[in-house]
Order: structure tokens, then sequence, then C-alpha cells
């Protein structure tokens, strides 16, 4: 009876065993590595806007504080972004004949609101609200990171489940003097220096870790 | 929608574009969907198109993406999820994107204002509340005033005129309505007549002067298929003046009801549980009693929490009255006949009401003849309880100028052909009008006819012209309470669905076609409070309501020394019929509002369909079980409905409900029930004998959500004997919450501060539903329809259950309400795989919808069975009305995922936020759950259950305190309060 | 007693090459088309319906079904268990009686294994069609999410997914380890070089030598020693579904027990059903002879009065207990909606199981499977009871519901029929059905050494006895 196979095909089946092993492993390692992607959680993805603001420009050079345009935060759940009307409140002055700044004018001209893209967004079933936050010294940065280094505005962190839970779980080290959430550049505060600030305010805020990982703070 | 149609495709599209999940994405995107030329293209394309597809048809169509139109303010939100968002042009002051406010007005029902505070998110309102500073309600607020939030949007309303039916421009309703105003002017309004529904609204009042004054032959007439009419007649016989009675339960320590439903539905139900709870509560404290003897045919929710309850056939009423007259020696004349049941309840009633003269009240129904209720009025005279318990005054309802102008009359003026032009203003006499009357035979005598409501309905099918009228939440307007005070109504929405107000519908009748309603209520008050116009108009606004505008008490005596004689009815052959509103949708004018059609019937549990209530006796005699169609005979008429036997019913007696049997006036209403309309007389509307009942061979699908009645010797719900119940809120002997637990092999977590929980006390619950449609509105809950609910699927969060005890004949009834009792030992957290069901910190069983893959386990192993599954997409397909009503709080849930009761988490954390931003802890009291908050009778109370001060760990500390199904050992943080008994238990009672 | 005698007549030599002539013989040259494609003709059909049925539930939701509140759980899940039941029986005969040396098992291990693997498939199908977001059912399995967020270990269901999971992997493989040799054997007899190639790859270069031998029964046998301790752990793992529940009718420790004998009870059916079908396709009654059924009847008795006592037990604790609810649970079961299926198990399950106290009805293939089909029967019953009675009427009688199976459950089920026998028939046709070898080895001892085996004329007593 003639072989049916050559003597090396021992081999070549083990090798495309162990092949179909190490595949298997690696398609789940891309999936995890994929929804962990920046492609997936548009994390430094600036999306284009009808106007291209540039928050480096307004908070970097001008200075300008966040609350100055995102005046609600302090009291709502959303932030809020700023009415035609407020751009114009500088625009009627400065840059009055600028091309970039047409579609504000016109907005404010016809009333017809611009339509901003989204660049920072949770899912509908997260009740994110900004005011607690805003009140408990969790300052701007640490969602939006460096705006004021940003041309183009985008998202600077994933804002998945996890992120959030790891200051709702440990809130201590995130916390900052309320009066000073806008600040941008927190790097000479010296963790060291500062390690109880945190504990401090914990305690004086009365915040509890064990109520904050509650599913209905975020889903209700 | 039917294939083929032109408008399909683009409703689908409407649809597509609209079919976002999230409420609270809504208003971040206005003006999103207007922008889109396919919707401009579309929109425009519909208009034309209406002319020529048939009314039918093209309405369907057209509501759709006339619903959608009015995505042009805003409701293209609804559109896409959260990758736009769109700033103001010019932020308005007041409005904060994100935190909702609230404007005090009020919902019209019956004429009377029901006062409420709207919460609006962003010129949207999505939930109603009662105004708490609004003496008449407290807070609290009926089933129906819930409901009317979704009357409001109902995308089946009018929404553009109408002329032979097909919809037409305002300006030609304009234009004819100019027309002839110049012709009245030169008639003096001669065969002009207004036909309109109850109000009590000074405007119109005022409105209706101008228009006799101007127009001196014109008439004004009133049709209300229930109303005070008989009441007033009563107070008439005697006191000799027109007068509205104001009953003041809260001053009643006995009530005698001879078949009248006092907390029955109705625009006086919230006024009359609010009293009656004072009262209640004080004699559970021990201070005074409270306690009702009923005498009626057919069981009512005040016969339910009636100690004495007799069952009376309605002719027996009257006499009732008179032997009570007798036995008190208030009439001349001897004490008619009584069987020994009878004697015995007229004897200890008498007592009773003797013992507490001034204290006392005697009730006699509206459907009973002027003349028997004028005896009630007479007895409270001589008791000395006019201007105690029972308070008279000027009525708030207006009235015609000359009393002959009944509505009868004016069907006779119209069949001689007196009337050449007919004004219908918010009422539907098509439908609702007496069979005998022939009202539509009539209407085609008159040559002119002009009819303006919320729908398209059966009379604005008999017009030529018909124009649609703004709900009560969408303009401006007033209206008067139960207790006669005024209330402003002003517009919640930001958007108008294109109708117009009442009050401008009557201006432009006086040729004034550019009338604008809130100028026209302006112009009241302003006559009303002359130069301090300004300062007042505001703070009543605010306020919700005109303080000291109530028609003054008056005091007056009888005219007449003895008791007015009262025609005893013969017995009748045969059976007697009674008629009653719905109880949930009353006269049918809530026939399109989901929420009330699927919401259970007090007494049967039936949804989406009246029955016709036979006697366990009679059911027996005739073979009838509950489901067959019976026919009922009255002379000359006849009706077809589903039987129910009901238990407590009166042997001969068959119920038979209104507000049901329409034709395709809306998606929702179409074809259910039967007309009980079509066996109503001008003669005697609420009851009649001489009928006989045959049962055919039809068998209705009832889609009822409790199958079985019986507590079965179970003890879910608690008796104690008045006595044991004397002690108790913090009077009591002090009880550890939760001694009553059993061993568990799980970890027992202890609680901090704050930690929530629930009383309810069944005791207080008469089970009117408030709490059921409130919960429907605050948290999103989808209606499934009546297949669905046959089937077991009704997705009420909370439901009230209701339980029998004792013999069919005569049963002892009560209701429990039944939200999620967030046990501590949750059976259903240990069954989820997933972890989508856990254990809050502070005490609360979550549901993470947004985590739950569905499989079903935790409804499984929950033994009170309060989860609720998502078995198909219920919310995907909604119109964009429905889901421009939703709340932004709450997540509306995807298909198969479960949901269940969450204690209002949503309100307990945006408190927690506020308090923490305050920096205080948060009070008691500050977070009610929405069945709390509506609840009349204040027998829901929520709080935290770790501080010992707050009144629901009071509640809990109660001897009448106990938990459901306490041996299954979950430690649920729902309890109840075991009801107390007025009387020697006649059922056998439980175990207190 | 015919073909013994054959047997003994034979010279042993050329008894061998009949023996794997006749197993390997049948995939090799096929005897049977047309009733195999008769066969396989519905069985695909049944295939597409289950996926048609499958395809509208995904499309629609499970709102298709009948399922309400109360009775959230139908016969998805009472299949699911039943089918798991089945699926037992496979791995008990194969590997619990070659641990034990019971060689008679070799003429019915193989199919058995191969019954267990498509039981098994069908029923870990059910729990996620079931699931109201079957495109979730990942999140069950323990993995390091981006949500921070582990399944919940409490939960019977958690354990379900890694026992079926379990199961599945351990029966393949089994499987797979035992046919080896006889795929090898396949392989030297194909004629032509597909077959050659399709048979040698799946033989994994098997030669047979000595330690080809040696390794293949260390692994064989250790493979059977994980499988049998799964077979008590898996379903009693699937009974805590529900006695982990509070409900009256379902909170019971005698559940456990109680469903391994169940399932090991309608297994032995389902094998003695298909031995005798193949049995008598194939005319092999000289490998699955009567003897076989003999044993395997008596198995299916044995199990039977187990499971009989578990049903006495139940009624007898809940009685001692005197626990009020779960008495009317008990007495509902007895005379409520859904007493027919109390009583159709009662029925099939035991009434006819009896007659196979009589030889003459152990050794009849037509009244044995006739039985066994009862018996598979009553315990699908049976399953349909525990969770209908227990969820339809607990505790508020407000809640009280009742459950009606919807057509769209029907089609299902008889899709899952589909499911399990498409690859069966498929075995039958391309792989070795019995193990030729195993069978040879009896042969084998049963000429040199003086053991009770199938072949000896005495084997019914000696066997019987064993």
């Amino acid at each position: 009876m003639p072989q049916i196979f050559t003597a090396s095909a021992d081999t070549k089946l083990r090798v495309v065993v162990l092949l179909l092993g190490v595949g298997t492993v690696g398609a789940f390692l891309l999936g995890g590595g994929y929804v962990d992607s920046a492609y997936v959680t548009r994390v430094g993805w600036p999306r284009h806007q009808p106007v291209p603001f540039s928050h480096k420009h307004h908070v970097g050079d001008d200075g300008i504080d966040c609350r100055y345009c995102h005046d609600k935060v302090e009291v709502s759940s959303e932030a809020g972004l700023p009415p035609t009307q407020t751009c114009m409140t500088c625009h009627s002055h400065l840059y009055t004949g600028a091309p970039v700044l047409a579609p504000v004018r016109q907005s404010f001209a016809s009333g017809e609101p611009i339509r901003w893209n989204r660049s920072a967004k949770v899912p509908d079933y997260v009740f994110f609200n900004h005011a607690i936050h805003i009140n408990r010294g969790v300052p701007c940065v640490t969602c939006h990171g460096r705006v004021d280094q940003m041309a183009l505005t985008f998202q600077a962190q994933p804002f998945q489940m996890q992120w959030c839970l790891d200051c709702h779980r440990n809130p201590a080290p995130h916390l900052r003097p309320p009066e000073m959430v806008t600040r941008m550049d927190w790097s000479d505060w010296d963790p060291e220096a500062h390690k109880d600030f945190g504990r401090l305010a914990v305690m004086a805020f009365g915040i509890d870790p064990k109520r904050l990982d509650a599913c209905t703070v975020c889903h209700r | 929608m039917r294939s083929g149609s032109p408008h399909a495709d683009d409703a689908d599209w409407v649809r597509r574009r609209l079919g976002g999940r999230s409420g609270r994405a809504f208003w971040r995107g206005l003006e999103e969907l207007s922008e889109a030329p396919e919707f401009k293209r579309l929109l425009a394309a519909e208009f034309p198109s209406l002319a020529q597809s048939p009314a039918d048809f093209a309405r369907r169509d057209i509501l759709k993406c006339l619903g959608a139109s009015l995505a042009l303010a805003g409701l293209a939100g609804c559109s896409e999820d959260l990758s736009h968002s769109v700033p103001y042009v010019e932020a308005p002051e007041t409005i904060i994107p994100g935190r909702p406010k609230y404007y005090a007005t009020a919902a019209l029902m019956g004429g009377y204002a029901q006062p409420v505070l709207g919460e609006t998110h962003v010129g949207r309102p999505t939930k109603l509340e009662g105004n708490p500073d609004h003496p008449a309600c407290l807070g609290a607020t009926d089933a129906f005033t819930q409901a009317a939030l979704l009357g409001l949007y109902d995308p089946d309303r009018s929404r553009s005129p109408r002329y032979m039916g097909r919809p037409t421009a305002w300006s030609g309703l304009d234009a004819m309505l100019v027309s002839q105003a110049t012709r009245l002017d030169a008639t003096a309004g001669q065969g002009f007549c207004l036909l309109t529904g109850a109000t009590s609204s000074p405007t119109m009042g005022r409105q209706l002067n101008l228009l006799m004054r101007r127009w001196p032959q014109a008439r004004w007439y009133i049709h209300e298929p229930v109303s005070e009419e008989s009441r007033i007649e009563a107070a008439r016989l005697v006191f000799g003046r027109r007068l509205e009675q104001r009953l003041h339960l809260d001053r009643a320590e006995v009530v005698v009801c001879l078949d009248d439903d006092v907390m029955g539905p109705g625009p006086k139900q919230t006024y009359h549980a609010r009293g009656w709870t004072k009262r209640r509560q004080s004699a559970q404290r021990g201070e005074g009693s409270c306690a009702i003897w009923m005498a009626e045919p057919t069981p009512s929710l005040t016969g339910v929490m009636a100690g004495r309850r007799i069952i009376a056939r309605p002719d027996r009423i009257s006499t009732l009255a008179a032997a009570l007259a007798a036995r008190l020696g208030m009439s001349s004349e001897p004490a008619p006949p009584l069987g020994e049941e009878e004697r015995r309840w007229i004897e200890s009633a008498a007592a009773a009401l003797d013992a507490h003269r001034g204290q006392c009240l005697v009730a006699v129904g509206s459907q009973h003849a002027p003349a028997v209720q004028a005896l009630g009025l007479f007895i409270n005279a001589k008791l000395g309880n006019i201007g105690a318990t029972l308070v008279l005054a000027e009525p708030s309802l207006l009235q015609p100028p000359d009393e002959a102008a009944t509505f009868q009359d004016l069907v006779q003026r119209m069949k001689a052909g007196e009337v050449s032009s007919l004004t219908i203003l918010d009422c539907n006499p098509a439908y609702t009008a007496p069979a005998d009357l022939d009202f539509t035979g009539a209407a085609e005598r008159v040559e002119m006819r002009f009819h303006s409501g919320l729908y398209f309905d059966e009379t604005a099918a008999l017009c030529q012209w018909h124009a649609p009228l703004q709900h009560d939440l969408e303009t401006w307007s007033d209206a008067r309470a139960v207790n006669g005070l005024a209330t402003i109504l002003q517009p919640l929405i930001g958007f108008s669905f294109g109708g117009r107000s009442r009050h401008v519908m009557l201006q432009n009748c006086l040729g004034d076609v550019f009338a604008e309603a809130r100028a026209v209520v302006v112009e009241t008050w302003r006559e009303f409070w002359n130069d301090a116009f300004d300062e007042h108009w505001n703070s009543a606004l605010v306020a919700g309501f005109v303080p000291d505008s109530a028609p003054a008490e008056i005091a007056v005596q009888p005219i007449v020394d003895t008791a007015p004689a009262v025609a005893r009815a013969a017995r009748g052959e045969g059976l007697t019929v009674v008629v009653k509103p719905d109880p949930t949708i009353w006269d049918g004018r809530f026939a399109n509002l989901a929420w009330l059609q699927e919401l259970p019937k007090p007494l049967t549990k039936v949804t989406w369909d009246n029955v016709i209530l036979v006697s366990p006796a009679l059911a027996e005699e005739l073979h009838i079980e509950t489901g067959n169609e019976v026919r009922l005979e009255v002379p000359g008429r006849s009706v077809a409905g589903p039987a129910w036997v009901m238990p407590g019913q009166e042997p001969r007696t068959v119920t038979v409900f209104l507000g049901y049997g329409r034709g395709p006036i809306g998606r929702v209403m179409e074809g259910a029930g039967y007309d009980a309309y079509r066996i109503r007389t001008v003669a005697d509307p609420w009851q009649s004998g001489g009928a006989g009942l045959t049962r055919t061979s039809k068998v209705w699908q009832l889609a009822s959500t409790q199958l079985h009645f019986a507590l079965e010797g179970r003890d879910m719900v608690r008796f104690v004997p008045a006595g044991d119940a004397r002690v108790d809120g913090r009077h009591s002997k002090k009880r550890k919450v939760g001694e009553t637990r059993k061993e568990t092999i799980y970890p027992v977590q202890h609680y901090e501060s704050p930690s929530w929980g629930l009383s309810i006390d069944t005791d207080l619950c008469i089970g009117c539903n408030a709490c059921v449609v409130a919960c429907v509105a605050e948290n999103n809950i989808p209606m499934v329809g009546k297949e669905q609910v046959a089937m077991g699927r009704e997705m009420f969060w909370l439901r009230v259950d209701r339980y029998y005890q004792g013999p069919p004949e005569n049963p002892k009834t009560v209701f429990q309400p039944v939200p999620c009792m967030h046990c501590e030992k949750a059976p259903c957290e240990m069954g989820c795989p997933v972890n989508a069901t856990t254990h809050s910190p502070d005490g609360l069983n979550q549901q993470v919808y947004n985590r739950c893959i569905g499989t079903r386990t935790c409804s499984s192993y929950c033994p009170y069975k309060v989860r609720r599954f998502n078995w198909f997409d219920l919310t995907g397909s909604d119109p964009p009305e429905i889901q421009a009503l939703r709340n932004p709080d709450v997540t509306v849930r995807d298909r198969g995922v479960m949901e269940k009761c969450t204690y209002c988490v949503q309100r307990i954390r945006s408190a927690e936020i506020q308090a923490k931003i305050d920096g205080r802890p948060i009070r008691d009291g500050e977070i009610q759950t929405a069945c709390q908050q509506a609840c009349p009778t204040s027998a829901i109370v929520f709080g935290d259950v770790m501080d010992p001060e707050t009144v629901v760990s009071r509640r809990k500390t109660s001897s009448r305190d106990y938990s459901l199904l306490e041996e299954v050992n979950t430690w649920p943080r729902t309890t109840y309060l075991a009801r107390i008994e007025d009387e020697p238990p006649d059922g056998g009672s439980e175990k207190g | 007693m015919t073909q013994d005698v054959s047997i003994r007549t034979a010279s042993s030599h050329s008894r061998y090459a009949e023996i794997t002539q006749e197993v390997v013989g049948i995939p090799l040259n096929y005897p049977r088309w047309r009733n195999w494609w008769i066969a396989f003709g519905i069985a695909l059909a049944l295939l597409l319906l289950f996926f048609i049925s499958a395809g509208v539930l995904f499309w629609r939701g499970v709102g298709i079904w009948g399922l309400n509140i109360p009775v959230n759980w139908g016969i998805a899940i009472s299949n699911y268990v039943w089918w798991l039941g089945i699926g037992h029986a496979g791995t008990l005969i194969s590997a619990m009686l070659l641990l034990l040396n019971q060689p008679w098992r070799n003429a019915l291990n193989r199919f058995a294994e191969a019954m267990t693997l498509f039981a098994v498939t069908c029923a870990g199908l059910y729990p996620i069609l079931h699931l109201g977001r079957p495109w979730r059912f990942y999140w069950m399995a323990p993995y390091p999410s981006t949500m921070n967020i582990w399944p919940q270990f409490r939960s019977p269901l958690t354990w379900d997914f890694f026992a079926v999971l379990t199961y599945l992997t351990v029966s393949v493989l089994f499987w797979y380890i035992g046919t080896v040799p006889d795929l090898a054997a396949s392989r030297d007899r194909a004629k032509t070089r597909f077959w050659q190639v399709f048979y040698g790859l799946l033989a994994l270069g098997w030669r047979g030598s000595a330690i080809h031998w040696a390794r293949w029964r260390q692994v064989y046998r250790l493979t059977a020693a994980i499988a049998v301790p799964l077979v008590v752990s898996v379903h009693s793992e699937i009974s805590l579904l529900f006695a982990a529940g509070p409900l009256p009718g379902w909170n019971s420790t005698v559940f456990p027990p109680y469903f391994v004998l169940g399932a090991a009870f309608s297994g032995f059916a389902v094998v003695s059903m298909i031995a005798i079908v193949l049995r008598h396709a194939f005319h092999l009654q000289n490998l699955v002879t009567v003897q076989h059924l003999d044993l395997l009847a008596k198995l299916l008795l044995a199990t039977g009065l187990m499971t009989a006592y578990g049903y006495v037990i139940e009624i007898y604790a809940t009685y001692y207990g005197g626990e009020r609810y779960e008495l009317e649970t008990l007495w509902d079961r007895f005379t409520g909606a859904y007493a027919f299926s109390y009583w159709g198990a009662i029925v099939c399950n035991f009434l006819p199981l009896q007659l196979l106290w009589l030889r003459g009805a152990r050794t009849s293939p037509l009244l044995l499977f006739l039985i066994s089909l009862s018996v598979a029967v009553g315990m699908w019953f049976e399953r349909y009871m525990l969770i209908v009675t227990g969820l339809y009427k607990d505790y508020l009688p407000s809640s009280w519901g009742l459950y009606d199976v919807s057509v769209w459950e029907w089609t299902l089920y008889a899709g899952t029929m589909g499911v399990f026998f498409v690859p069966f028939l498929l075995l039958v046709r391309f792989l070795p059905m019995i193990s030729a070898f195993e069978i040879k080895e009896t042969f084998y001892e049963s000429q040199t050494k003086d053991r009770p085996s199938v072949v000896r004329p005495d084997a019914e007593r000696t066997s019987g006895h064993a």
C-alpha cells in the first residue's frame, strides 16, 4: 500500500495545530486591543467644526476662564455651550471681518444656531453631572485634558467605565481646591507635598467612596 | 401604515429620523431636523396631499408628519444620538439646560381646575405634580390629572382647521366667522346657539356676558355628561337658591353615604380623599372616629373603605333616606317598611349620626332624584352640619342666564328648526347626548354647524367646520378648583400643536380674529384687580391660584321645616341598570390616552375595555361567566358588552360604564369596549328599571392584570382590631425595625444613614390608581396594548393588588399597592449572572438596564413578581410627541432588558447632589417618590429608615407595621401598615 | 443466539478482520443509501426550521414566545435541562463503564459518545437563545473588560456557563481520542485518495505501534476519569438553577441527585433507542447483541427506580416539612392547571418501565424501544412540570398567571432535533460508529482469558450478574 503522507506530515500537522492555537489567542488580544484603542475611544482625534475654534488661543493665550463660556457648569448637570451672543461680546469688536468667524456672525444675524460637533460624549445611559464634580474640586483638566494646548479640540480621556471608576473608588488623589477647578496646569502641584489635601478634602466633604461606585450613581 | 401610500415612506423617514432612544438627548439637537431639506420637502408635500386623500387614512399618515412638524420647535433632538450639540443663539435668562423648571397651572376636569405644578425641561413639560400650596389638593393629584400631560402630547389630536372634513387654512375659518358675526349683529344673534361643556372660567363668563349683551337673541347651553347639576338643584329645593356643596370630610367623624361615591373617581376625588385622610389619620391616633356607612347597589371605592356596607337596590335609596329621616325624628310621616339588614344598618347609622351632630355627614349620590338629595341636605341641616362638614356657596360652575336653557331645550329648538347656527365648544354631544334625544338627527336641521375641540371627533364629523382647540396645559386660561379658588392657567410648553385657546375661539366667534389668549385672560383679571393688577398677576401665577377668590361660604336655613317627601320608586319588574362614568377614561374624553386605557380599573383590574357588572347570583341564574357577551335590553334600546361577575353587586342590578365603543377618532381608543350612551335616556340618565339581560354566543377576550382575587387565606393584607390600632406612630410600643427577621447565610450588611425605605398604609389606600399613573409618567413606562396585557406582560412598576375576603355576595375588599420591595436580602441579586441587579450602599436594589442581558433569573427568583421585562422593542417606534414627553432623567429601556421600581432613584440622586452642593444633609420629605407625591391619601411615605426621626421610620415602629411575605426572609425595605377594622370583622379577618 | 454460534465457529483470525470490516465497512462502502438520504433529508429540514425559528427570535425578541410575568422561563429552559440530561448517559456508558472494566460497553460507547456531543450542543444553544439580548451573552464569561465588571459568581447561571462549556470540551476530547485508532483503520481501508487523506488527517498519523497504544490507553482512561465526575457535577449544578430560587417547589435540597439520576435515566433511554435503530438498520446484531439490550434495559430500570424514589422523597419531604406554600405547590402539581405534565411524567416514566422486570421485554428490541421512547417523553414532561408549576403560582395570588407554549417555541424545539440528527447522521455515514478495535480486544480477551464477555455463550447469565 503506497504511503498516503510524506514523512514530514506529522510535523506539518503539529505546526498547523500550533498556529491555530496562537491564532485564537492572538485574535482575542487583537479584539481587546481594538476596543481599547484610541480609534474606538476617539481620544486625541480632533473633530471637524463649523468654526475652527481654538481653546489654545482663548484659554492658553488669552487666559479666558472656562466659566466665561461654559457658564452653567457650576449649577447644572450640563456645562452648556456658549450662545452665539457670548462669542459676539468680543467678536463684535475683535476680528470683526475674519472669514473664519463668518459662521458666527451669520448665526447671530440669522438666529440659526451654530451646530458644533460634540468632541466629548458619554453614552445616553450614563448620567454625568458637571455641577457636583466642579463643586467637589475635580478640575476640568482631569476629564477634558489640557484644552489650553489644543488648537483643535479633541477628547482627552477614553471615558470608559473603568476610567470613571478609578476616581470614584479612590477620589482623594484627584481632588483639587474647588476654587481652582478651572486651572489647567497642575505640574507644580507636587503629589508628595499635597498628599494629605485629598485625604482632608474627602473628610471635609464627607465623600464616601463606598457610595460613589453604586451603579445608580451614574446609571438610572 | 398602508403600503403604497405616497406618505408611507415619508412618515417612515420621519420615524427613522426621530427614532432615537434617548429622552436625555432630546433637547440637545434643536433645529436639527427642521434644517433637513428632506423634512421641509416632506411637510410641503403633506399639506396639498391632505385634500385629495380620504380623511381617515390621511389623518393617520398626516398626524405622524404633523407631529413631526413640531420638530420645528425642537423635537428633532430625538433624532440623533449625542453627536451634535447646538447652543442657543441668545440664551434665555431663566432657562438652565439640564435643570427642570416648575410652573404652576391647572388641568381641567369637568369644568373644574385641578391645580398642578408642571415640570418642564427647556420648554418641554415632562411631569405634572399637584400644587402643594393649593388647599384643594395639597400636592396630590388623581389619575386623570397625571394623564393630562399625555393628552397634551397626544399625536392624534386635531392639528388644523377643517371644512367638510378636509384640512383647510385658518384664514378660511376666520373669514367664515367674521361674516357670521356681521350677519348676527344684524339679527341680534337670532338663531345663534352656543353649546359648551361645563366651565368655571371667569374669563369665559366675561366673554359670554359680552356675547349675550351683543346678541340678545343668542342662546348659550351647557352639556356635561357627568354633571353636578342635580346637586345644585337639590340645594335649591331645600334652601331656595342654587348652591354648590363642599364636603369637609376632615371634620366628619361619621359619614353616611346613600349610594354616593364621595371618594370615587371624578373632579372632587382628590379634594375629598385629602379631607378623609386628615380625619382617618386623627382617628388612627385615637382622636375621634372616622367611620363610613354605605348603602349602594354596586361596589365603589368609598364602599370599599366603608366599615358598614349594605347592598341596596337603587330604588331603595330614597326609602332608606326617608327611613333615616324618620328614625332621626325629622319627618312627620311614618318610617317606611325595611328589611332586617336595612333596619339594623339604619339603626346604627342614625345612632352614630345622632351622637356626632355637627361632626357628621349624610351624602346622597348625585345620580338620584334631586328630591332624594334634598332630603339628605335637610337631614344635614337638622344635624347642624351646614357650615361645619357641609359648606354651601355660590356655584363655581357657570350657569346659563335663563334656567330653561337646558340641553334638551336646545335639541328641541334644533328639531323645530329655530337654530340656524350652532357653535359647539369643547363638547362632544354627538357621542355623549342621551340616545333618545337624537342629537345627530336634530343637527341635520341646523344649517351652520361649527365645532371646536381637541379631537376631530364624532361631533366634529357632524359639522361643516372644525377648529382644533389648544390643550389646557398649552394655553392661557383660568378656572376654579373644587373649593372655588380660581387658578390662572399658563402654557407649560414652549411650542404649540397648532390649535387655538377656547377664549380665542370665542373671540373669533365675536368677529375678533386677532384675539390673543393671554390678552383675553389678562383683561378679565384687570377688571378683577383694577389698579392692583400688576402686583397680583405675577404672584397669582407663581402661587398657582388667586388667594381669596373662592365664592364665599353662605349660611342659609332650609326654607322647608319638614323633610321633603320623596317619591318612593315602586319596585319595577326586571333588572335595574346603573350607569357610571368609567373609572379611568371618565365620560370618554380620555379614551385616546393609553395611560388611562391600560390603567387597570380599580375594582375589576380590567384594561382597554368597559364591562357590564352582574352579580354572582344573576350570573349563576343566567349561566353567565366573566367574558361572555351579554345583551342588555332596556325599553326601546339595547347594548351588548362583556359581562363581569362582580362580588358585592346587588343581585338584580346591572352596572354599565360610559366612555367606550368609539370609532377611529384616535389610534388608541379604536375598537375598545361598548358604548353605554346608547341606552341612556333624558328621563333617567343614571338608572333605569325594567331591563333584561340575555347571553349571546360571543366571548370577549378581556385583558385583566389580576387573574386571582382571593386572599387564599394568606396574610398579604393584615387587619388589626380598632382597639389595638389606637396606639400608633410614636406613641406605640417601640418596635425595632426588622425584629421579625430570621437567620440568613449571607453576610449581614450594616447600613448608615441615609438609607432608603418605603411604608405603605393599607388603612389609607383607597385604590384610586393615582400612584400608578404618576409612576408611568415619571419613569417613561411604555404601554403595551390589550393583547400583551392579556398575555400578562403589562409594564407597570407599581401595581395595586385587590383582594376579596369573605362571601362573594358581599365580601370585604382590600387594596395593596405593590412596588419593588428593595429587599436587603434580594433573591434577584443572587440570581443575576452579570451583576445587572445589585444592592447600593444606601439600601436600594439597583437595576442597571445597560448591563442586563435578559436571563430573567431575577424575575423568576422574585417572590413578589414586581419585575417587568421588555419582551419586544416597546419604545423605538414611538411618535415624536411621545418621545418629547419622556423624562430626560430616566433611561428609556431597550428590548430584552428587565426593569422595575427604583424608588425613583433619579430623584434621590439629584436631591443628594443638590444637598452636597449646598453642604447640608438631605431633609426628611425632601425626596418624594412619584407615587408618594401623587397619593391623595398619604398612604405612601418614603424616607431614610436609618434615621429614627423620619416619618417613615416612625411608621415602621408602629405596631401595625409588617413585611410582605416575612417567611421568605428577604428583609424588604418596603413595608406595610395593617388595615384597621372599624367594625367587628364580618369577613373573618386575618391575624393582625 | 445464532450470531454467538457463528462467532465461535469462525476462525478467530478471520473474525478480527470480519469485525473491522463490519464496522469500518459501513462508512467506506455505505450499505443503506436510500434510508440514509431520507433520514438525512428530514434532519436537514428540521435544521432549517431551527435557523428560521432562531432568526425570527433574534429579529423580534423573546416576546414571540408565550412567556410572561410570572412564567418568564418556558420550554426553552426545560428543553435545555432535558437535552443536557440525555447527554449524560453517553458519558456514563462509555467513561464510567470503561473505568469499571465493563467490556460489553464497547459495542455502545462510540455512538453513545456522539449522542452526548450533539445533545450537549443542543442544550448549550438554549441558554443563549432565551436571552433578552443574546448578542451580549459573552458578558457571562469572566474576562478583563473596560467596565471593570466580572460575572456574579453567586449566580447558578454563571456556573451553568462553565459547566456546559467544560462538559462540551471534555466530551469532544473523549470521543475523538476514542475514535483515533478506528480512523486509522478506515484510513488504511479507504479506496480513494480523498478519503485516505480525510481519515489520515483525523487519525493523527496513528500507526498502532505499542507506544501509540500505551500512550493512547493512558490518555483515554485519564479523560474518562475526568469525564465521569463531570456528569455528576454538571447536572447537580443545573439543578441549582432552580434549587437556588426561593420559590415553593424549587427551593429543595433533593434537586441535585434527583436531576442527575433523571438525566442518566433519560439518557439511557435514548441510548437504547439509538442502539436498537442502528442495530436494525445496519444488521449489527452480532455486535450489539441481545445481551447489550438486556444490560441497557437493566440500567434503565435501575435509574428509573432511583428517579421514582426521588419523586417519593420529594412528596415525603414536602409533607414532612409541612411548609404551607410548598404544600400548596405540590397539591397544585397534582391538580392544578399543569397537572397533565405531572401525571404525564409519572405515567410515561414509570408504568411501561415495569415491564422491564421481565426478561422477555428486556430482550425484545421493539418493546425496549417503545419503553425508552415513553421514558424520553416522560422526562420531558418532568422538566416542563418542574419549571412551569414552580413559576405560575408562587406567593402572591395577585401575580399568578398562566403560560401557553407558542408556535415559535415548538418550532425551535423541533429545530434542535435537526441540530442533533444532522451531525449524528453524518457521523454514522462517514465515521466508524462502533469501536472496532475495542470489540476485537474484547473478542481477543474472550478467546484467551476466561472472562465474561459479549461473545461467550453463557454471557447472558454471567453478565447478568456482573
